[in-house]
């Protein structure tokens, strides 16, 4: 099969490359790239363990196609954290203990990155309106609602 | 992991070409959000995906005639957000913004939804009862056809071999509406919309409960019958319950949806 | 103190930021990828499988069947060795692997797997245990395969020529003569339903077979388990089988024991290449499910509700290989009646062989199948004789220092006390409002398993320390805790520590990571190793300030011998060395000995309680409050014993409200995350207490016993009744998703 190519930006790196049209966007990310830090589970977009923003709208990477990406911006779970420096919904979930195996955060936070952009000061019922087509297997989901909402305040403090 | 089948995939620049790439084995592709799910499942596996989603007539929202129209590849969320939609028809952003998941509405299209027919799904319905149309091109010209009558059962459409869905057209309305549904898994057991047009009459949608949405009106608001409707309409037993007790639920949410329409009457 | 403290999670940052890595993310160069073949029937004879279509892809190097492994042994399982690496003649359930397909690349792997063509020719298949258990039922296996390990001595054989894969039965005093007697006689039956545990990780592995050492990387709870199975398939001494379980995204119990491994390891020895595996949700689906439960419960009461006999009969189907079902079915026999006194007892069991994905452990193993059955038994025993249901429990319940299981651990919790702390949480005994129900369960589980571990401590002449051990991180904070607990030890700070798991070949024997073990006795282990490692420096530093043994201590990080005589441990470590160098070793072992000489090592606790309300339109059960108490002795870390509880309480819920594997026929219908419901964010309930309660009544380090499972285990029992008490309806199976509950409350008979 013809492989397509591609010119896209991820984490706010360049990147050309030439791939078959079958390759979804996860697998681009994490076979061609090594950004392993998306994780791949239901493959059938339910369980959000692979969201990335593209164009900063969250997508399921496993049912979405690299050759998409083209002429895009895509953020991973690795273009979250800034010179080192927590996100604060990365430290929000570490600090409420919103994560347990840890298999499902990148998708969690990669989607509260993408909520708070969309509702900055949302309430809990919007957060788990939101957050509904995401599983977590192993916290009961109270403390990740805790952390999205302790995250708002953050951001909202932090901003001038 | 698992992976998608081997396909080719063409990104035709316009309509023009997109119409010339299109053939009954290769599909169109918009959001995707159906389409690779049933290619990964091995349900299909076409060799090419028509890419449409780059042809900027087919990705706008805007006003023809009195009718709102919605491109083929409009996304749910870009529809949701959209102030013309929401002033011509406020029941549809409502009923989109729970459509799936947000992932889902970011990138699954109104267009894809339809033209997939699967029937556990709330587009359809609403816009059914909003007397909605859809516009089909073919290299032999267009051709414009109710929803009710595009979609005829599981996925199944009127859609022909040669024809892409260009736009989903909405007379703008401000008849009182609902949209009600019952859902405890991964999409509805049932949606209920109910409209009270201006001259009193009723039009009762049903849908996700059987092969397809069905319409059923009633010439005022005392001759609707939650229990006749319940009892005619197309039930198929599931995961999500009997034959029997879809029924029973389809009843109940038409109790709700008629309740709710009262209310706003 | 580090311990007593909700420390963050050490490895939370790595899973914040995505760098955390996870045996799916391991590769290796040159790795080839595998696809598997699997059975498209359920129980069948192969005629013969055809690769050569499948050998023109491009970038295929092998089809591997079972006919390739001469020279193997060709099975694997650590009770019974039952488990074809690869299916040899024959099919035992539909989605069972029948081929490897190796390529170098996943494409091309998939592609060519889809080409493999095989010739079945059908047997009849049997799905329930009832038609696997009749008389002209076929047989499905033919073979003795018991291996006779020790630790597993409560696991009876199986009944030859039936499908009985094993029994296991626990009885005292005479049961007929004490029901005859009887004031009330309460029976019971109820149906537990088929699990997936949907760790959200799928079992991979990774093998590489190099200069006679096998190398593995995998998704394995109990790498020292899988090392050997594959020391033995490959008739390789335990130092040339290398297992390494990096993080784990899930496990809860269904990643114990030896998976996909076998498969990577053969693909590798055949290949000369590394070769990964990666299952998807359906492919794990199809390897590892939890077992459903039929189970018969009947109980006599005296007048004042006092508990005369109980008696169970209990049947689960354990599906096409046995893997630790034996001890899922001992554990269920141990569990389902309660932590009740109960003069007289029967309870008996038979695990199954069908033709369905085989099961094994899943959090609670046993207990949650068998509390369903004793506890709603209970409830409508309460029910009968008139006796609150809270009241009918505290006069059963056995009390501190109880032995409610001859020539068991007597009682080390106060469950009364527990019962109380769940009980005033949900306000029972107030006025029922309509359509709401309130139900709570107790269980006591034998947990720990066999108190097998060994730990290392090194400490190093900078003063930092590394803790070794065959503990797995599968998301329960073992390394953290287990880093605390070595920090309070050795009086250091908890930063200074880094907790190294899970490598056969450099961290020292763990048994599992299973059955709420850890905690206590993977801890036992590591604060003997810092203790052994203290005494060596105590020796080391009366040397270094010239001092008699008996007058050294150490305190907060220094060796100590006076007030005027101290030096840091890393003082004394270069001192006594030499030059900046040197380190010192502690070694922490735990056996069956001393005060772990009785099974078993602790009793884990289940209390729990909900506040439910149905929706009789609908059926639709919403649970609003939710009670857990987490009686750990100890709380090492509180944060982390009421996330642990939390999140078993939901799986809990999600068994009882929406969870259930159905076979339609000779296959599952629902083998995706699509169809099979897991509760979601919108599923909790508004109200959560995770209470804990520290009496300090465990054997573990600082009083603890372990947690994790017990939240689970009442779980069930306590939905069901909750929702009879809201709607007059016993519920007798689960999960009671919305269409259930309608059905219970208008039977079609009553339409």
């Amino acid at each position: 099969m013809n492989p397509v190519g591609v010119v896209t930006q991820v984490n706010g790196r360049e990147i050309a490359r030439s791939v078959p049209a079958r390759m979804t966007l996860v697998e681009f990310l994490r076979d061609e790239l090594g950004l392993t830090g998306t994780k791949v589970s239901c493959e059938l977009q339910v369980c959000g363990v692979c969201t990335v923003l593209v164009d900063r709208k969250p997508v399921s990477s496993c049912a979405f196609l690299a050759v998409d990406i083209d002429g895009r911006e895509v953020t991973t779970i690795e273009g979250v954290a800034s010179d080192g420096k927590l996100h604060p919904i990365q430290q929000a979930f570490i600090d409420h203990f919103a994560l347990q195996c840890g298999f499902c955060t990148p998708g969690f936070v990669m989607m509260a990155v993408a909520l708070l952009e969309e509702v900055p000061q949302p309430t809990p019922e919007q957060v788990v309106s939101y957050l509904e087509g995401n599983i977590c297997r192993c916290t009961g989901y109270r403390s990740i609602l805790e952390a999205v909402l302790d995250a708002a305040d953050r951001l909202e403090r932090a901003s001038p | 992991m698992s992976v998608l089948p081997s396909f080719e995939h063409l990104r035709p620049a316009d309509l023009h070409e997109a119409l010339d790439a299109i053939s009954f084995d290769d599909p169109v592709y918009a959001g995707g959000t159906e389409l690779l799910l049933a290619m990964r499942s091995g349900l299909l596996r076409p060799s090419s995906l028509i890419d449409i989603k780059r042809i900027p007539e087919l990705d706008r929202i805007g006003q023809e005639d009195d009718d709102v129209v919605i491109g083929g590849t409009v996304s749910h969320a870009a529809a949701t957000a959209d102030p013309v939609v929401l002033s011509a028809a406020p029941v549809l952003p409502k009923v989109l913004a729970h459509v799936g998941n947000p992932r889902v509405r970011a990138f699954g299209t109104l267009g894809g939804n339809l033209c997939f027919a699967e029937p556990k799904s709330d587009v359809a319905t609403i816009l059914i009862s909003l007397s909605a149309d859809v516009e089909l091109a073919s290299k032999n010209g267009r051709r414009r056809l109710p929803v009710e009558d595009f979609i005829i059962g599981p996925y199944t459409t009127a859609r022909n071999e040669g024809e892409i869905l260009v736009s989903i057209l909405i007379p703008p309305t401000a008849d009182p509406m609902v949209y009600e549904k019952f859902q405890t898994m991964e999409r509805p057991t049932v949606g209920v919309a109910a409209r009270l047009l201006e001259d009193g009459s009723l039009r009762v949608v049903v849908g996700a409960v059987g092969g397809a949405p069905e319409p059923f009106d009633f010439s005022s608001v005392h001759e609707v019958n939650s229990g006749h409707i319940a009892d005619r309409v197309e039930v198929i037993p599931d995961l999500t319950g009997s034959e029997r007790y879809k029924r029973h639920v389809t009843r109940v949410v038409l109790g709700r949806t008629l309740a709710q329409l009262e209310g706003l009457a | 103190m580090s311990v007593g403290n909700s420390v963050p999670s050490v490895d939370a940052r790595v899973k914040t930021t995505g760098e955390a890595r996870y045996a799916l993310d391991a590769a290796v160069p040159g790795m080839l990828f595998a696809d598997i073949v699997r059975s498209t029937r359920a129980h069948a004879t192969i005629l013969d499988i055809d690769p050569s279509e499948a050998l023109t892809t491009p970038g295929v190097s092998a089809v591997i069947t079972a006919a390739d492994l001469d020279g193997l042994f060709p099975r694997f399982g650590h009770i019974i060795a039952d488990h074809p690496i690869l299916a040899i003649d024959r099919v035992r359930y539909y989605g069972e692997p029948v081929a490897l397909v190796l390529a170098d690349n996943r494409y091309a792997a998939a592609d060519a797997a889809d080409l493999v063509r095989v010739r079945y020719a059908d047997l009849p298949v049997v799905i329930e245990p009832e038609e696997a258990l009749a008389a002209e039922a076929p047989l499905l296996h033919d073979e003795d395969y018991s291996l006779g390990d020790r630790s597993f001595s409560e696991a009876q054989s199986a009944r030859p020529a039936t499908n009985v894969a094993h029994e296991a039965m626990l009885q005292w005093g005479d049961v007929e003569s004490a029901l005859e007697g009887a004031h009330v006689v309460v029976e019971t039956t109820t149906r537990y339903p088929m699990l997936y545990a949907y760790a959200m990780e799928p079992y991979n592995a990774i093998a590489s077979y190099d200069e006679g050492e096998l190398d593995v990387i995998s998704t394995a709870q109990h790498p020292f388990q899988v090392r050997e199975d594959l020391a033995r398939i490959f008739s390789l001494p335990l130092n040339g089988v290398r297992v390494r379980s990096p993080l784990l995204g899930g496990g809860y119990g269904s990643k114990s024991y030896t998976k996909v491994e076998p498969l990577a390891a053969v693909g590798a020895w055949i290949s000369g290449r590394p070769v990964k595996v990666a299952l998807d949700v359906e492919g794990a689906i199809h390897t590892t499910r939890a077992d459903s439960a039929l189970i018969w419960v009947r109980s006599g009461f005296d007048d004042k509700g006092t508990i005369v006999a109980r008696e169970f009969d209990i049947t689960l189907n354990t599906g096409a290989y046995a893997d630790n079902g034996t001890l899922v079915l001992t554990k269920c026999v141990h569990r389902c009646f309660g932590p009740y006194n109960i003069p007289n007892l029967r309870a008996s069991g038979r695990a199954v062989y069908t033709n369905t994905v085989p099961s094994s452990s899943y959090r609670g193993f046993g207990a949650p199948q068998g509390n369903l059955a004793g506890e709603v038994n209970m409830d409508q025993a309460a029910e009968r004789l008139g006796i609150d249901a809270a009241e009918l429990r505290r006069r059963n319940l056995v009390g501190p220092g109880e032995r409610h299981i001859p020539g068991k651990r007597a009682m080390d919790a106060d469950l009364r006390a527990d019962l109380e702390m769940v009980v005033k949480g949900l306000g029972w005994g107030g006025r029922p409002t309509a359509n709401h129900g309130i139900g709570f369960g107790c269980s006591a589980s034998d947990a720990g398993a066999f108190p097998v571990s060994t730990a290392q401590v090194r400490l190093f002449a900078d003063g930092s320390a590394l803790v070794l051990t065959g503990s797995t991180e599968m998301g329960q904070g073992s390394r953290t805790v287990l880093g605390q607990i070595a920090a309070t030890e050795l009086g250091i700070s908890v930063d200074r520590i880094r907790v190294k798991q899970s490598d056969t070949s450099l961290t020292p024997y763990e048994r599992t990571t299973g059955a709420s073990r850890t905690t206590t006795l993977t801890g036992l282990a590591v604060q003997r190793a810092c203790r052994d490692a203290l005494a060596k420096l105590v020796e080391m530093g009366a040397e270094v300030l010239d001092r008699d043994v008996e007058e050294v201590k150490t305190a907060e990080g220094d060796v100590v011998a006076g007030p005027d005589s101290r030096a840091s441990y890393e003082e004394v470590v270069q001192a006594w060395f030499g030059g900046r160098q040197g380190e010192v070793t502690g070694v922490g072992i735990v056996r069956r000995a001393g005060e772990l000489a009785e099974l078993p090592p602790f009793w884990e606790i289940g209390m729990v309680g909900v506040d439910v309300e149905v929706d009789p339109q609908t059926g639709v059960v919403t649970v609003h409050h939710l009670v857990t108490v987490g009686d750990v002795g100890y709380a090492i870390n509180p944060a982390m014993v009421e996330g642990q509880d939390l999140g078993a309480a939901t799986q809990g819920l999600g068994a009882a409200l929406s969870e259930e594997l159905i076979y339609d026929g000779p296959q599952l219908v629902n083998p995706n995350m699509v169809e099979y419901r897991v509760p979601r964010m919108g599923d909790m309930p508004a109200r959560i207490d995770t209470f804990i309660a520290e009496r300090g009544d465990g054997v573990g380090p600082f009083g603890a016993k372990g947690g994790g499972e017990g939240s689970l285990n009442p779980v069930g029992g306590a939905v069901a009744s909750a929702i009879a008490r809201a709607t007059g309806r016993w519920p007798t199976r689960l999960p009671l998703n919305s269409s259930a509950v309608w059905e219970l409350l208008n039977p079609p008979d009553e339409a």
